[in-house]
């Protein structure tokens, strides 16, 4: 398991650490969390993945469920769209996350940058039901406040604007609305933690706002864009609210089935089998994981300091 | 390479250390917004605001309006005061029941998360313990785990410690909050200098001391973040307290939200004709976020207050 | 997987931490499956208790209160059940009565099963099908073997039992019908001189000349989910013909199919039928005070016309669906109608059969409160009569629905699979895209063998 990286050039440091901190302490700061990991977190993980290889009298399964699964005549487009999905979803959110907290962090009037990061935070607040009805109305061409945009696009009906070939982008909006804010954010915050003095001295040197971001501030943002980029896939490849609000939205015409969490969701509470509905998790928990090990390997995620 | 950009991040420490005051941002800072920037925040302004903006209209006009109106046009007092009265009256005054729940889980799971969070969060960061790592990984794993398989062994879980149907059957759950060990782990590590703690430590602070005198005063930006990222989280919660509640009355807002939608004809044609209309709904969602928004706005001055402003003080 | 190491002098001891990091990651998922391992004692099977129907044991009589879960529309039977029951204990929950596909019962009663308790006496539903999965889980209990006696369940309308009916036992009561009916509005047929179409011949002729004549009127409309059991079922289409309790029978390209498929698209074509949902904003928006005439179910009337469309006093009338020329009976759809099922884990047989029989048939109930047709006969007449005084229709409505509730056509089965979400998902977009319905007919068909397949179905394609 090569998640585990490798921490450089500071053994000396370490050695001396070590003196000062014998591992009780840690132990116990971190004791009250470990009770709660293990049952919350690691029972309910194990169990599922022992739900993923039994099947239904309890007895050990193989791979059978996971053959099932793939085998089911959703797994194929739900798992490409999925992808599809993931491909806008994470480059919107690296690329505009990142760059709108930039922008707000440049921008010279306090107020009107703590009042867009309020505006742009509002979404965050509004879940489930009232997304539900927020998007109806919002899709909608002929009651939607963008309406005349979406009328622009060619797009008459909501049937027209839901139809399959453009779920990725409106799934994609969906979950950006929502979801960007919050990391909007935890950047910004970020951003307030570099030196004021480290950009004056590149402004010194010359550069301007484009290359401070590019040469200061991005690289020093590098724990949280991989923290943000490891999770936004996990939530991306778990994509599931916004298909099925959006399938709520249209009484299940666009959204149902769309996704493999979907999928999973049908098969655990539909059709009863949880040994399939767990492999298909599962299968999910591997895919993240290998992307997270190479994130985490590549940035040295988990070093202390 | 990730390896170069390290260091000199504990470099920015050291140096902010030494020299604490001296900000020349504001005169550096002013300069007038490019029409670029202003346009591309503008139009984000409008993608993330103007849905609000709609449902907070809607919640003051009739169902008639809604459809028939201009979508961004104020409907009148009246009809806010008949959707008000019609909300109120849902199975007598449930939404209020509901808010109370949320108010009573997501409290609750705030307060025990903060307390096993922050020390965890922190021991992650700045000290070395065995199982440090492990910690991490199993953290990242079950963090990373979809959601909606782990409620099933969630409740077989609470089950056989009889919580089924009790708050706590929502609020240990809630309080398991692994993004905010990272978000600490990550607050930490990349911005609190060890040489302060260090310092501490040759002063002859306990363990527990340097924490609470040291690294708990420095923390409060990542207090307020994870506090926030909790609260909102276990607020908007809907899964977890729908399958493990039985009974209505204990719904959570957002579990009550999803009554009242399946009850919208629009949404649920067979509901029949004592049905909820939209704008009831658009009311009742305002009314289930806007504690969300007053701690945002509470907490976002120690959200972006600049983490390092904190650290050089210290 | 590669271990990739940064920096060298950190090599051994690298590789030493994350052997440790493994053991103990793996050690704990030892656990968990311990953990795990220890859950399957106490929860007995695994997937569900599998009870064979006909042997059903009465749980431990107790006293205690009676749980009913009801919706928030039924709400208001349990209330009314109370007050003129002051001496019965009874829990009321509410939820979401299993509306659209949220499975919340379904989902509930699996876990009920696992740990064993918890299981509410009576339960309403607004789903036809529940039984579908209620009855292999074992949560229904049998009401005709001794709980209700035969004599009072011969008073449902003729066929009014048939979702709720397994092998031959019945496993729920039906609580109000949804049968097909033509709507129309009065006013304006009588205004343009037309007849009501009786058959579906002459309903596409007049949806012809209502084109050429008025265009922008309706004669109907395609774009909902229950367009299959409007259209289609009344059409004796036989995409769904459940014949045993896991098989199904399906073929939807015959010529009962593609003949309506036929009219519809004829329709969408000339504008007459509209491709909107009539629950959608666009359809209320610029559509709904165009309607001449709308096929639909009983509920219609007050949800739709009264309650959404607010289509003003005297306008609106009922004529029995139109039938194809030449078909010896006449035949009809359904769409919903919502069912009570008694839990085969009660504790208070006596006390949940009495208030069963009291919310279906009750006239206090049933004939003065319940929103849609009641599936028990003598309570609709009262229903009916209800309806009549309230002055709301420009015709008797009671003829054509109460002969109605009489005809909807058997061979449309109620399966665990949604034929609504199927036919929204597949052939809803493809018609909202332009493509002829017939042109679908076979991809309906295709997604219809898959769910069924999924979950669990023997399926026959063909005749």
């Amino acid at each position: 398991m090569s998640i585990l990286t490798i921490r450089g050039g500071r053994a000396g440091t370490h050695a001396a650490r070590r003196r000062w901190w014998p591992g009780r302490a840690g132990h116990g700061f971190v004791a009250p969390y470990v009770v709660l990991l293990i049952a919350f977190g690691v029972v309910p993980t194990g169990y599922a993945i022992d739900f993923a290889f039994t099947d239904a009298s309890g007895r050990f399964a193989g791979l059978s469920n996971f053959t099932a699964a793939a085998a089911d005549f959703r797994f194929a487009s739900a798992a490409a769209h999925v992808a599809l999905y993931l491909l806008f979803w994470l480059v919107s959110l690296v690329v505009l996350v990142v760059g709108l907290a930039l922008l707000l962090h440049n921008l010279a009037a306090r107020g009107v940058g703590k009042a867009l990061r309020f505006l742009y935070y509002l979404p965050g607040a509004l879940a489930g039901a009232a997304s539900v009805m927020v998007w109806l109305f919002m899709l909608d061409p002929t009651v939607s406040p963008a309406g005349f945009l979406l009328r622009a696009l060619g797009l008459d009906t909501f049937g027209q604007v839901i139809a399959p070939g453009h779920l990725p982008f409106v799934l994609t909006a969906i979950a950006f609305w929502t979801g960007a804010g919050g990391w909007i954010v935890v950047m910004y915050g970020a951003l307030n933690n570099i030196s004021p003095e480290l950009m004056e001295a590149a402004r010194i040197d010359g550069a301007g706002p484009w290359q401070i971001a590019r040469r200061v501030q991005i690289p020093l943002l590098r724990k949280w864009i991989v923290y943000m980029v490891i999770l936004a896939f996990a939530v991306g490849a778990q994509l599931f609210v916004e298909p099925q609000l959006l399938s709520q939205a249209s009484n299940g015409v666009a959204g149902r089935d769309y996704s493999l969490n979907q999928l999973s969701y049908d098969f655990a509470f539909q059709n009863n089998d949880l040994g399939t509905a767990a492999a298909v998790s599962v299968v999910l928990l591997v895919v993240t994981l290998a992307v997270a090990v190479v994130f985490v390997v590549k940035s040295g995620f988990f070093d202390a300091g | 390479m990730p390896a170069d950009t390290r260091r000199p991040t504990a470099r920015i420490h050291e140096g902010a250390a030494r020299t604490p005051v001296s900000r020349p941002r504001r005169t550096t800072r002013q300069r007038m917004p490019s029409p670029v920037r202003a346009l591309v925040l503008t139009a984000f302004l409008l993608f993330f605001a103007v849905p609000v903006l709609w449902l907070v209209l809607a919640a003051t006009k009739t169902d008639d309006q809604l459809v028939r109106g201009n979508p961004l046009s104020f409907g009148s007092w009246s009809a806010l005061r008949h959707n008000w009265d019609a909300l109120t009256a849902y199975q007598s005054d449930a939404i209020f029941l509901w808010l109370r729940n949320s108010a009573v889980y997501s409290s609750l799971a705030l307060v025990i998360t903060l307390a096993v969070t922050i020390p965890a969060g922190y021991a992650l960061a700045m000290t070395e313990f065995r199982g440090r790592r492990p910690l991490l990984v199993a953290t990242l794993v079950v963090m990373l785990m979809p959601n909606a398989t782990l409620v099933v062994p969630l409740f077989l879980e609470i089950n056989a410690v009889h919580l089924v149907g009790s708050t706590w059957s929502v609020v240990l759950p809630y309080s398991f909050y692994p993004f905010g060990v990272y978000l600490t782990y990550i607050y930490f590590s990349t911005a609190v200098p060890k040489e302060l703690l260090a310092a501490a430590r040759i002063d002859g602070c306990s363990e527990f001391g340097a924490f609470r005198r040291i690294a708990l005063p420095l923390a409060a930006p990542v207090i307020a973040l994870v506090g926030f990222f909790s609260f909102v989280a276990n607020w908007t919660n809907y899964f977890l307290p729908y399958v493990l509640l039985p009974e209505s009355d204990q719904f959570p807002v957002q579990v009550g939200l999803g009554t009242l939608l399946s009850n919208v004809p629009q949404f649920n044609p067979t509901a029949g004709t004592l049905a909820v209309e939209r704008p009831e709904l658009a009311l009742a969602t305002l009314l289930a976020i806007i504690p969300v928004l007053v701690v945002f706005l509470f907490s976002q001055r120690f959200l972006v207050a600049g983490m390092l402003a904190g650290a050089t003080k210290g | 997987m590669t271990v990739k190491v940064r920096a060298d002098g950190a090599r051994r001891s690298g590789k030493g931490r994350s052997r440790a990091a493994l053991m103990a990651l793996s050690g704990v998922l030892a656990l968990s499956a311990v953990a795990a391992c220890g859950g399957h004692d106490g929860g007995g099977a695994r997937g569900g208790t599998t009870g064979a129907q006909g042997d059903f044991k009465q749980a431990p009589q107790s006293d205690g209160p009676l749980t009913i879960w009801v919706d928030a529309t039924r709400l208001a039977a349990a209330k009314l059940y109370q007050k003129t029951h002051p001496t019965v204990k009874l829990n009321i929950v509410s939820y979401d009565g299993d509306a659209d596909g949220s499975h919340y019962l379904q989902t509930k009663v699996s876990l009920f099963n696992r740990t064993r308790k918890g299981w509410p006496d009576v339960v309403f539903s607004t789903q036809n099908n529940e039984t579908s999965w209620a009855v292999p889980a074992g949560f229904t209990a049998p009401l005709n073997k001794g709980l209700i006696a035969q004599s009072a369940l011969s008073g449902w309308a003729h066929g009014a039992g048939d979702p709720c009916t397994v092998n031959g036992t019945l496993y729920c009561l039906r609580n109000d019908l949804a049968q097909t009916v033509l709507w129309y509005n009065d006013s304006l047929m009588k205004k343009w001189g037309y007849q009501v179409p009786a058959t579906w011949e002459d309903y596409e002729a007049l949806g012809k000349k209502v084109a050429t004549e008025h265009p922008g009127y309706l004669v109907g409309s395609a774009g909902d989910n229950f367009t299959p059991e409007i259209y289609m079922w009344a059409s004796k289409c036989g995409a769904n013909q459940i014949t045993g309790p896991k098989a199904v029978t399906v073929n939807t390209t015959s010529a009962n199919c593609s003949r309506m498929a036929t009219l519809l698209d004829t329709l969408v074509k000339n504008r007459t039928m509209s491709k909107s949902s009539v629950f959608s904003s666009d359809f209320d928006k610029n559509q709904a005070g165009k309607i001449l005439m709308l096929p639909g179910p009983s509920w219609f009337g007050g949800a739709l016309f009264e309650g959404t469309f607010k289509t003003p006093k005297g306008q609106v009338a009922v004529a029995p669906m139109p039938q194809w020329s030449g078909d010896p009976t006449p035949t009809v759809g359904n769409v919903g109608g919502g069912t009570w099922l008694l839990s085969a884990h009660s504790a208070h047989l006596k006390a949940a059969t009495d208030f069963l029989t009291w919310v279906t048939t009750a006239n206090d109930y049933q004939g003065q409160v319940a929103p849609g047709y009641p599936a028990y006969a003598p309570a609709a007449k009262v229903w009916l009569a209800n309806q009549a005084s309230s002055h709301y229709y420009a015709n008797d409505i009671a003829a054509p629905l109460q002969a109605a509730a009489g005809q909807v056509w058997s061979g449309w089965g109620y399966g665990q699979f949604s034929q609504e979400s199927i036919w929204a998902a597949t052939v809803t977009p493809g018609m909202t895209g332009g493509k002829p319905i017939v042109s679908l007919l076979p991809a309906w068909q295709k997604a219809i063998v898959n769910y069924a397949r999924s979950d669990g179905y023997q399926v026959k394609v063909g005749p």
